[in-house]
C-alpha cells in the first residue's frame, strides 16, 4: 500500500519534479503549486493537479505558508513535501502543518527549531561531544579579547554575533592588529545589524567543506549515508559537490559519521538531513598528528540539492525513503550493511555569467539539450522554450555522473558537460570544464575560497574560429534558400528555411 | 560573401560544393555535411576536421556552440556603421538585468557624489547598487521602489553639476 494518497510539494523547479517522479514510483498522487510565473513550468505540467498560490515574488507564492496549507486542505492532500529552500527550513511551517492534520515530510518542528539557531545548535553540539570551531562570545573589553585570541591562536576569525553574508567578518593574522580590526568589526557589525557584539572563531585557511548525510526513521532508527565533498563553492554556494570526498581516511570518515550521528541524536532527528563540517587539511595529514581536523559547522534539516550523488553511490532513494519514513515506516538498513560505491560528481548549471561576478543571467531557452549516456543523470526543471525570469535561483539543472572511481568519474563529467547545450541564457558550462580541468582539482586541493582566492579563469577574449564559420554556414543556408520563402513566419530564423533536410 | 559577427569578417567562396572560408590570414575549406533544423544543430568538414555546432538565433544574436564552447555572435549588418551595443548619455543608469527596485535612495534635483548608492535593484535573490558614476545632480527619476523593471529600462539620469 502507498504510504500516503495524495502529496503536495511546496516547492519549483527541478526538486518539485524529483519529488514528483518519487511520488509516481511510490503510486502516490501529486500536486503541485506555482505562481504567476511558473504556470507552463515543468513541475506544473508534470504533477497530477496544480494548484495557483500566488504572485511571482516568493514571499506571496512559494513562501505563503498559508496559501500552502489551504491548497493541500483543498486537494485533499494528506502531507506537504517542503524541498529545499523556500519554507524548508522553517520551524513554524512544520508545526503549521502537522496542526493542520497533514504530515510534514521531514523532521519535526523542534529538531529544526534547535538547529535553526546557531547559538543554541553550538552550544548543544558542545554537550553532545561534537567538535565545534574553538572560540569565544560575549567578550567585552579588549583584553578579554586579546586573551581569548591568544588562547585560541592566530590567524582568528572575528565575527558580528548577529551576523551573516561576511558583514563584519575579519581574519586577524597577528595580536598586532588586533585593536584595530576588533573596532573596524564593531562599526561595521553596527552600521549593518544595528548590533555590535563579535565573537571570535580559529580561522582555518584552506578549510573544505565536507558533509555528512543522516537518515532516520520515526522508531529511534538512524545511521548516516557518508559524506559529500562541497568545497567547490562560489559566492559561499556550492557549484560542484562529489562523494567520496578525496581527503578522507577510512579512519577519518568513520569518526566523521559517528560525529554526525551525535549531532542528529542530540536533537532527536528523522528523516533526511545533513551536517556540515568545516576540515582542516593541514590538520589531518599524518604529518601534524592528531590534532582535531573537523569542525560542525551546521545541520540543515532538510533534503540537500547535493542529494543524488549519494543516492548514485549508496544506491538508495532519499526521497522516496524520506516519504516513507514520514508515513512511519522503518528505515531497514543497519550502518554495517550500508557502502559506498564508485564515485559521483554533482556540477550545478547555472543561468549566470561567470566573467561578470556570476551575475545571473535571464531570457528564454532558445535550446536545451541535455547530455545523455550511461552513469549520467540530469535533474531539471526547465525544457527548451522555457523562461529563465529573475524570481527564482537561477539554477537550471544539476548534471551528475557516477562512475567506478574518481578519475573515471571527472571524464565522464567533462564529456557530459561538452555535451550540454544552452542558448539563451549565460550559463557556467564553460566555467565548469576550467575548473574540472584543473590540477587543484585534479589533486583535491580545491579549499571553499579557491574560486575567489586562486582560480583565475577567463573566458576565451574572441569566439573560435569554428564557432564564427559555424554560424555563417548557418546564415548562408538562409540567404541560399530565400527565394523559396513565401511567408516567413520568424524572419530572424536561419533553420526557418531549412525545413525538411539538406544531406 | 562576406559576413561580419562581432568584429570578425569571414570572407566566403563557394567553391564547387564546398566553401572556401578567410578570416584575416587563415583560410580553410567548410563543407556542410548535414543540418538538422529540429535540433538547430549543423555538421560540417572544416579544413578535414569533422564538427558539430549547435546554433540559435535571436534577432542579429547567434548562439553557438561547437566543440563544447559556447559563444554568443552579433551579426553585423553589412553597410550600415553600427555603434557597439546601446548609446547611453554619460549620466543615464540603466537596470543590468530585470528585478524589482528594492529602494531609492534619491530625489530629482538631488546632489550626488561619485560612488553613491542611487537606487537598488533586487533580482534574482541578489542586491544590485545602481551607483552614481560621477558627482552631479539628479535630473530625472524614471522609477519607483517596488517597480518591476526589465533588462536595459532606464532608471535615473544625473547630469554633471557644471552644466547645471
Amino acid at each position: 500500500m502507498a504510504p500516503f494518497s495524495k502529496i503536495l510539494i511546496a516547492n519549483r523547479g527541478e526538486i518539485a519534479v524529483r519529488i514528483i517522479r518519487a511520488c509516481k514510483e511510490l503510486g502516490i498522487k501529486t500536486v503541485a503549486v506555482y505562481s504567476d510565473a511558473d504556470k507552463n513550468s515543468m513541475h506544473v505540467q508534470y504533477a497530477d493537479e496544480a494548484v495557483h498560490i500566488g504572485a511571482a515574488s516568493p514571499k506571496e507564492s512559494y513562501l505563503n505558508a498559508d496559501a500552502l496549507i489551504r491548497a493541500a486542505l483543498a486537494s485533499q492532500a494528506d502531507a506537504i513535501h517542503p524541498g529545499y529552500g523556500f519554507l524548508s527550513e522553517n520551524a513554524s511551517f512544520a508545526a503549521a502543518v502537522e496542526s493542520a492534520n497533514l504530515t510534514f515530510i521531514g523532521p519535526s518542528a523542534d529538531s529544526i527549531r534547535a538547529m535553526g539557531d546557531k547559538a543554541e545548535s553550538k552550544i548543544r553540539m558542545k554537550e553532545a561531544g561534537v567538535p565545534t570551531v574553538p572560540g569565544a562570545e560575549g567578550l567585552q573589553s579588549l583584553s578579554e579579547f586579546e586573551s581569548a585570541a591568544r588562547e585560541i591562536g592566530y590567524p582568528i576569525l572575528v565575527k558580528a554575533s548577529a551576523g551573516g553574508g561576511g558583514k563584519g567578518m575579519r581574519i586577524v593574522w597577528e595580536a598586532d592588529d588586533l585593536p584595530e580590526e576588533i573596532d573596524a568589526a564593531r562599526r561595521e557589525a553596527l552600521h549593518a545589524f544595528g548590533d555590535d557584539r563579535l565573537l571570535i572563531e580559529k580561522y582555518i585557511p584552506d578549510a573544505h567543506h565536507i558533509e555528512f548525510q543522516v537518515f532516520g526513521d520515526k522508531h529511534g532508527h538512524i545511521v548516516h549515508l557518508f559524506e559529500r565533498e562541497c568545497s567547490v563553492q562560489r559566492r559561499h554556494q556550492k557549484i560542484i559537490e562529489e562523494t567520496p570526498s578525496p581527503l578522507l581516511t577510512p579512519e577519518l570518515r568513520v569518526q566523521m559519521g559517528e560525529a554526525a550521528l551525535r549531532a542528529a541524536k542530540a536533537v532527536n532527528y528523522f528523516n533526511a538531513g545533513t551536517v556540515e563540517f568545516i576540515f582542516d587539511p593541514n590538520l589531518s595529514s599524518l604529518r601534524h598528528g592528531s590534532g582535531q581536523a573537523f569542525f560542525f559547522l551546521e545541520m540543515n534539516t532538510r533534503l540537500q540539492v547535493e542529494h543524488p550523488i549519494t543516492e548514485l553511490t549508496t544506491g538508495l532513494d532519499l526521497v522516496q525513503w524520506q516519504i516513507r519514513v514520514a508515513a512511519g515506516e522503518r528505515f531497514p538498513y543497519q550502518q554495517e550493511e550500508l557502502t559506498q560505491h564508485g564515485h559521483a560528481i554533482e556540477c550545478r548549471i547555472y543561468a549566470e555569467d561567470p566573467a561578470n561576478g556570476f551575475l545571473p543571467s535571464t531570457g528564454k531557452l532558445l535550446r536545451y539539450i541535455e547530455p545523455r549516456g550511461p552513469g549520467i543523470r540530469v535533474d531539471s526543471g526547465f525544457r527548451a522554450g522555457d523562461e529563465v525570469t529573475h524570481f527564482y535561483d537561477p539554477m537550471l539543472a544539476k548534471l551528475i555522473v557516477h562512475a567506478e572511481n574518481r578519475q573515471t568519474a571527472i571524464r565522464k563529467m567533462q564529456t557530459a558537460l561538452r555535451d550540454f547545450v544552452v542558448h539563451g541564457v549565460v550559463t557556467n558550462l564553460d566555467f565548469m570544464q576550467a575548473v574540472l580541468a584543473h590540477p587543484d582539482f585534479a589533486n583535491g586541493r580545491v579549499s571553499t575560497r579557491w574560486v575567489e582566492n586562486a582560480f583565475d579563469w577567463e573566458p576565451p577574449s574572441a569566439p573560435s574560429f569554428e564557432s564564427l564559420v559555424a554560424a555563417a554556414l548557418a546564415d548562408i543556408e538562409i540567404a541560399n534558400r530565400k527565394s523559396e520563402i513565401v511567408n516567413e513566419v520568424d524572419p530572424y530564423s536561419p533553420w526557418k528555411t531549412l525545413n525538411g533536410f539538406r544531406n | 560573401m562576406k559576413l561580419t559577427f562581432d568584429n570578425a569578417t569571414l570572407e566566403i567562396l563557394l567553391t564547387g560544393k564546398s566553401y572556401r572560408v578567410t578570416l584575416g590570414d587563415k583560410t580553410a575549406e567548410a563543407d556542410i555535411l548535414h543540418a538538422d533544423a529540429e535540433r538547430g544543430q549543423i555538421e560540417f568538414l572544416l579544413g578535414g576536421e569533422r564538427l558539430t555546432a549547435y546554433v540559435s538565433s535571436d534577432h542579429t544574436k547567434r548562439w553557438v556552440t561547437v566543440n563544447g564552447q559556447t559563444f554568443v555572435l552579433t551579426r553585423q549588418s553589412g553597410s550600415r556603421k553600427r555603434g557597439g551595443g546601446h548609446l547611453h548619455t554619460a549620466g543615464e543608469l540603466t537596470a543590468p538585468m530585470p528585478g524589482q527596485i528594492r529602494a531609492v535612495n534619491v530625489s530629482e534635483g538631488e546632489t550626488v557624489t561619485k560612488g553613491q548608492t542611487l537606487i537598488i535593484l533586487e533580482a534574482m535573490k541578489m542586491e544590485i547598487r545602481i551607483q552614481a558614476p560621477m558627482d552631479g545632480t539628479v535630473s530625472k527619476l524614471l522609477v519607483k521602489q517596488g517597480q518591476t523593471v526589465e533588462r536595459e529600462q532606464k532608471l535615473i539620469e544625473i547630469v554633471d553639476k557644471v552644466e547645471r
